[in-house]
């Protein structure tokens, strides 16, 4: 699996890292990371231009996160528009539409790079509950610069123990988004249980 | 703890699924970092043997002899025009990569007994 991506990535340079970094934003599994660290290996051993590979990972990733905030924008917001049409619905999707509007551009920057497999998930949120595009698109290029010159940089930094690091990151990277969505879940349990006991004892 | 449980499946039966979901890949990629950190903490498994995928530059790179020693015990042009891999060469030259291999092994050899006899 790892030796296909390397081979995959010196034949085919930053052409291949483009179009996995761009259908990884579109929650494809590919791992991406792991050719953003082998195109940084490669330009360490004088065999690709650093410039390319960085233009391929960075270009892949920001379209591929703009076509998934649109998908959102334009396919995920009439069909919540119509979901929603009791008053409950309505609340929750008005709740939901503040917390984005509060915290919606932060999520957007850590889930590119921090929490990157929650990355796909984030885009389609935000547009589907209107997140304003050019906030969207402020703190994903932020984000996604981080995510490329981290991984990119690493393995450049690491060429000789690629393997090393692809394995270590990798383990890493998931256990960070497992922990978040348990925490993001822990928020959700604690609010309805206090919703709860709010209607066990009715307010006088 | 079997209350507690109960008591948020009764209040968020969803979350309480993702939660258990979340905890199971948590756990799983902890273990996964664990184990792979102790591995690599072994320095015989870090010299990588040369293999299919690697091309002469980065070999060079890896073994840390310069470029143009890899590229000549292979008989490459400086610039071959784009980079290729061990098993693309092989190909090409209709012999097993284990016999590129064992070419450029001796090349790296030849040149790191060469520095270490240098004054």
């Amino acid at each position: 699996m790892t030796d296909t991506i390397f081979a995959l990535v010196t034949t085919w340079g930053a052409l291949v890292i483009f179009a996995s970094s761009f259908l990884s934003c579109l929650a494809l599994p590919i791992p991406t990371s792991l050719m953003m660290l082998s195109g940084g290996a490669f330009v360490a051993a004088g065999d690709l231009a650093l410039w390319q590979v960085i233009a391929g990972a960075w270009g892949g990733a920001i379209l591929g996160d703009q076509s998934g905030y649109l998908i959102g924008r334009h396919g995920g917001a009439p069909l919540v528009e119509r979901i929603a049409h009791t008053p409950a619905r309505r609340a929750v999707l008005a709740r939901a539409r503040k917390v984005v509007d509060r915290r919606g551009g932060l999520g957007v920057f850590f889930s590119t790079w921090l929490f990157a497999p929650l990355g796909p998930w984030v885009n389609f949120v935000a547009g589907t509950t209107g997140l304003g595009w050019l906030r969207f698109t402020i703190w994903d290029v932020l984000g996604e610069t981080i995510w490329v010159t981290v991984y990119v940089g690493l393995g450049y930094g690491f060429a000789s123990q690629i393997e090393a690091v692809s394995d270590i990151l990798g383990s890493a990277v998931g256990l960070l988004a497992g922990l978040a969505v348990t925490g993001a879940m822990g928020v959700w349990i604690r609010g309805a249980l206090k919703a709860q006991k709010a209607r066990a004892t009715p307010a006088r | 703890m079997i209350p507690f449980l109960k008591r948020i499946w009764q209040a968020a039966p969803v979350a309480t699924v993702i939660l258990g979901g979340a905890l199971a890949v948590s756990l799983f990629f902890a273990v996964r970092l664990v184990a792979f950190w102790i591995y690599w903490a072994d320095p015989a498994h870090r010299d990588q043997a040369i293999e299919p995928w690697m091309t002469p530059g980065y070999i060079a790179h890896s073994w840390g002899v310069p470029r143009e020693v890899a590229f000549e015990a292979l008989n490459l042009p400086p610039a071959p025009g784009g980079p290729r891999t061990m098993q693309d060469l092989a190909a090409e030259r209709g012999v097993s990569v284990n016999v590129l291999a064992q070419d450029l092994q001796a090349a790296i050899d030849t040149f790191r007994a060469q520095e270490d006899t240098r004054p």
